[in-house]
């Protein structure tokens, strides 16, 4: 077995089973903690309409916010944006989701993917720079973060360098792009990164706590 | 039993006009051993812990965007002030406690236990520089509501003895007496009788059944006495059945702003026994914000089960009465701007009750630039107007709030708290500022149609 | 062996011209990556060079290899050079079978000691010696005998080189390839199901020319033919780079001749001349007919996978050990939330 049959085979495969357990066992881990009723009057109808909306919603800055987080707002939206597109409008992705999902969509051009991706890696470094820079982030930044950075930027970096044959041969480049795939899908449920579903339970929580009480979300 | 540390002494006369970092100063109450301390901040830190703080918690990626929400932070540049690092220990005890992964924190050390010293420095980040305003809660991408753990973490901080002295005096007064400003039944009913003779309004009081039960905070009592009788003016022209107790009458409620869950819930059943004695259908609370998170949204769960009553705020009532017809006003022919107390507006949920009462006033509302939900605090929440040593910080942030007040250039300046407009005027002389806050409720007092009726 | 003609005497015996030498010599020494001025070496050394003394083993095959070498519709330089080398044992091409036949590799053999190349096609059986057999002697030891005295062994084909389709799972004669085998001899792979004909009399011409075997890659193969990937030479790479696809056999773009990466085209990982030397004198390749590259000159690429699943098609498991784990993670959120729950429990009961 060569580096990117284990890559693809074994390596991919209990990356997947780390990811759904691990994403599940964090989930579950807060459902079941203890749950306080709420019997104050509510104001409006909360429920799971309030935290869809919020979900919706925490996605934009509210406007008096808007100039002081304009900058790592920006950087984050290129990250996210981008991160979506390279992971899944790229034809050897959707490739990979068709074979695993039986769906397929219409991708970018690779050069617009690459092109992406470079923008993505560029929003990624301006934030670790800020990161290590702005003395918030640097007080408040652990371990996670800057690991959370790491994993998420490299296979970002080794699918830019696929291409790029100057270096690697293509197979050698791709084991360690699904290897650096495989190692952030283990981490993600752990770390920070768990924000990617962590995300629907935070702002769904407070979109059912202070809807019901009327109040800004 | 609450001893001030002889380093950094009590000093209400210094100058506080240049800003430097607040020298701190750690208050302890009680005899604890250190140990015993930090047990008893990790077990009401621990205590605090369900679904929706976990989910909080786990949720913070710390992306540091709350700290361009803060005043504190804003003011100062101080990087301590970030709201979410003031609940730093509060996470870590979850992290290391109770998350999904604690096993694995306790087990590689990941998460080290609180220590002493930790919690000494944050009695300043948890206490004198916050004021619960919850501005960080909108900011924040992933929508964790940072000022409720505020008021958790305190929690911890209360039972560790570890709180700021003048808070804790005032919070203890307020479960020794009923009142922060120690008034008794007896005043209460001495400065009703003289609020009654001085404005020939009829004030009820202590009536067997009532519609409605009133209620005032302490500061109201003591500083702005004619709220009382503004109060009784509104809701004899309302023509309600209603009532001062004297077995319930305070609706500050210091036990929740210093952290001690028993006293808030002394406090709170206080009120809604009184209410419940009465038959009273609604209870209407004074001009205070705190007071209103207490017993509109955490008081049914103070008494373990719905409210036999709805609760209002004042500002809710007049805009309720003022629509339906029940009172009229006369049109005031002014310019006004209208600060927003946030645990009425932000994080109340009635910021539209203050604008219906101004538009019924007929005034020139002039909407403070993000103002309403994005209001800035007045500086004095969250108990922070009673902490003398936050006294340089609070005027420090408090130039946020002329900023905006000033910007709409309008003739008056009214609120509908106490305790904001406590704070307000603290400020106000401080730096001889041309604002002198007013009352909402008093405005509308002074402007009834009484005849109408 | 001395009055042995050379193979400039040869071919000019079977009536190739001078000019299609010379540009024999041209092509072979532009795929070997040598400069222009090595050109008239190249000829040189052909014409002058005796013909060298060549031993062709097969194993388990399927002759296809030596089809490729054989089947051309005109004879060809490269033919004519296979020709003029001596070719003393190939028990599909020779007329002797039998003793006769072993006799001339052992001729040979004794005649060449230490100078003949042993030139292998298909995969040794190492489950039992019984599974393949010339005159009865066992694959292993009729390769064993045969490289003890050669200067070089070229693997010719995927199966010699690499195991190929008889060592494909589940490999039930226990294949192996030669160069499992020999370890003390030089060896050159040139794999390919079967390999470029082109390649074959180039890295024999090399050899002849220069006395020594090519540079080559990690898998023994020959640099200047296993240096690229068909993706990286292919014609229809701007198809790739513009993302667009055939998606079926049949369809507008598979009409239109777009990129066939998701039909299953393993270009990308295979390392082959296919693309610029193609194949039928020059004529086309798989993908230009339309059909994605297997990756045959790549090791197992019989078990890569689907030959139309696309490259990057990873595995996530069975949907049973996926929903395994997410029982497994229920359980561990459970018990998580139980010991956080106890946790706290514990401390209000210190407290």
């Amino acid at each position: 077995m060569d580096l990117l049959e284990f890559a693809r085979g074994p390596a991919l495969q209990w990356a997947a089973y780390i990811l759904v357990a691990g994403t599940i066992w964090r989930i579950v881990g807060i459902v079941l903690l203890e749950k306080k009723p709420d019997y104050s009057e509510p104001r409006k109808s909360g429920g799971y309409p309030a935290a869809i909306k919020v979900i919706w919603t925490r996605a934009f800055t509210a406007e008096p916010f808007a100039k002081a987080t304009l900058y790592p707002k920006m950087m984050a939206y290129v990250m996210h944006i981008g991160l979506f597109a390279v992971i899944f409008l790229f034809t050897p992705h959707i490739v990979f989701f068709e074979g695993w999902t039986g769906f397929d969509w219409p991708g970018l051009p690779n050069s617009v993917i690459f092109f992406i991706g470079v923008a993505t890696l560029v929003s990624g470094v301006a934030l670790l720079v800020r990161r290590l820079t702005n003395p918030v982030l640097k007080l408040i930044s652990n371990f996670d973060d800057y690991f959370s950075w790491f994993v998420t930027l490299l296979p970002v970096v080794t699918g830019l360098l696929i291409p790029v044959r100057a270096l690697f041969r293509y197979e050698d480049l791709l084991a360690i792009h699904i290897l650096s795939v495989a190692l952030l899908l283990i981490w993600l449920p752990f770390g920070k990164l768990g924000h990617t579903f962590l995300v629907f339970v935070t702002r769904g929580t407070t979109g059912m706590v202070f809807e019901r009480r009327g109040a800004k979300t | 039993m609450t001893t001030v540390d002889g380093r950094h002494t009590i000093d209400r006369e210094a100058e506080r006009i240049a800003y430097k970092p607040p020298e701190i100063r750690h208050d302890t109450q009680g005899d604890l051993s250190t140990e015993e301390r930090v047990e008893h901040a990790m077990h009401h830190f621990v205590k605090n812990f369900n679904t929706q703080t976990a989910s909080y918690l786990d949720g913070c990626l710390h992306c540091g965007m709350c700290a361009d929400a803060c005043h504190y932070h804003v003011r100062t540049d101080d990087p301590r002030y970030t709201p979410i690092w003031k609940i730093e220990l509060f996470k870590q005890a979850y992290k290391r406690e109770v998350g999904p992964f604690a096993f694995f924190y306790r087990l590689f050390g990941f998460k080290k236990k609180v220590t002493i010293k930790q919690l000494e420095e944050w009695q300043h980040l948890l206490y004198d520089s916050c004021t619960v305003c919850g501005r960080c809660s909108l900011v924040c991408p992933m929508g964790i509501d940072i000022a409720g753990m505020v008021s958790m973490a305190r929690h911890g901080m209360f039972k560790a003895g570890l709180i700021p002295h003048e808070l804790h005096e005032t919070a203890k007064k307020a479960a020794e007496t009923g009142s922060p400003l120690g008034v008794t039944a007896e005043k209460f009913e001495d400065r009703l009788e003289w609020m009654a003779d001085e404005h020939d309004v009829e004030i009820p009081v202590d009536v067997e059944q009532a519609d409605v039960l009133a209620c005032m905070s302490s500061i109201e009592i003591q500083k702005y006495p004619e709220s009382m009788a503004a109060t009784a003016r509104i809701l004899n022209a309302a023509g309600e059945s209603w009532t001062f107790r004297t077995d319930g009458f305070e609706a500050t409620n210091f036990g929740m702003l210093s952290g001690n869950t028993e006293w808030q819930k002394e406090a709170t059943l206080k009120l809604i026994n009184a209410a419940v004695k009465i038959g009273a259908k609604t209870v209407v609370l004074p001009e205070c914000g705190h007071a209103y998170m207490a017993m509109r949204w955490m008081g049914a769960n103070m008494y373990g089960k719905p409210l036999p009553f709805k609760v209002l705020h004042i500002s809710e009532y007049l805009a309720d009465a003022l629509n339906a017809g029940k009172i009229k006003v006369k049109k005031v022919d002014k310019s006004v701007t209208y600060h927003d107390p946030c645990q009425v507006s932000r994080r109340g949920g009635a910021t539209k009750a203050a604008r219906d009462v101004l538009k019924h006033l007929g005034v020139d509302h002039r909407e403070m630039k993000y103002g309403g939900d994005y209001n800035w605090c007045c500086g004095g929440g969250g108990g922070v107007v009673t902490i003398k040593r936050a006294d340089e910080l609070r005027h420090r942030v408090f130039k946020l709030k002329m900023d905006q007040v000033e910007a709409t250039e309008a003739d008056e300046l009214l609120s509908s708290c106490a305790n904001c407009r406590q704070s307000f005027d603290d400020s106000q002389e401080h730096f001889g500022w041309k604002y002198k806050m007013g009352s909402l409720m008093e405005m509308v007092a002074e402007n009834l149609e009484e005849d109408n009726s | 062996m001395k009055n042995k003609p050379t193979v400039g005497e040869i071919l000019q015996a079977k009536g190739v011209s001078r000019r299609g030498f010379l540009k024999y010599c041209a092509t072979t020494a532009s795929l070997l990556a040598l400069p222009p001025a090595m050109i008239p070496r190249i000829a040189k050394a052909i014409e002058s060079a005796r013909r060298p003394s060549v031993i062709w083993l097969s194993f388990q095959e399927c002759t296809g290899c030596t089809e490729s070498l054989t089947r051309s519709a005109a004879p060809t330089v490269e033919g004519l050079i296979f020709d003029a080398i001596s070719l003393d044992y190939h028990h599909t091409l020779q007329a002797a079978s039998g003793d006769q036949a072993e006799a001339a590799r052992h001729a040979a053999m004794e005649e060449n000691e230490g100078g003949y190349l042993v030139l292998v096609d298909g995969s040794i059986p190492m489950g039992n010696p019984g599974f393949s057999t010339i005159a009865g002697i066992s694959n292993y030891d009729m390769l064993m005998e045969t490289v003890a005295g050669a200067a070089a062994v070229v693997s010719i084909g995927t199966c010699a080189a690499f195991g190929g389709i008889p060592g494909a799972n589940p490999n039930p004669t226990g294949a192996v390839s030669v160069g499992d085998l020999v370890k003390d001899k030089p060896i050159i792979n040139v794999p390919g199901c079967p390999p470029i004909p082109m390649v074959m009399t180039a890295v024999l011409t090399q050899f002849l020319t220069f006395g020594q075997l090519p540079e080559v890659d990690k898998y023994g193969r020959p640099l200047a033919f296993f240096g690229q990937t068909i993706h990286d030479r292919c014609y229809r790479r701007p198809f790739y780079e513009q993302g667009k696809f055939a998606n079926t056999f049949d369809d507008e773009g598979a009409k239109a001749g777009w990129c066939l990466y998701k039909l299953g085209c393993k270009g990308p990982t295979t390392y082959n001349a296919c693309a610029t030397v193609k194949w039928n004198q020059g004529t086309s390749f798989p993908i230009e007919s339309g059909h994605p590259c297997l990756g045959c000159s790549e090791p197992d690429f019989w078990d890569k996978g689907g030959f139309y699943e696309p490259l990057s098609t990873g595995n996530f498991g069975s949907g049973a050990k996926v929903a395994g784990a997410a029982a497994a993670g229920v359980a561990l959120g459970a018990v998580a939330a139980v010991a956080g729950r106890r946790r706290q429990a514990k401390y209000t009961k210190e407290a």
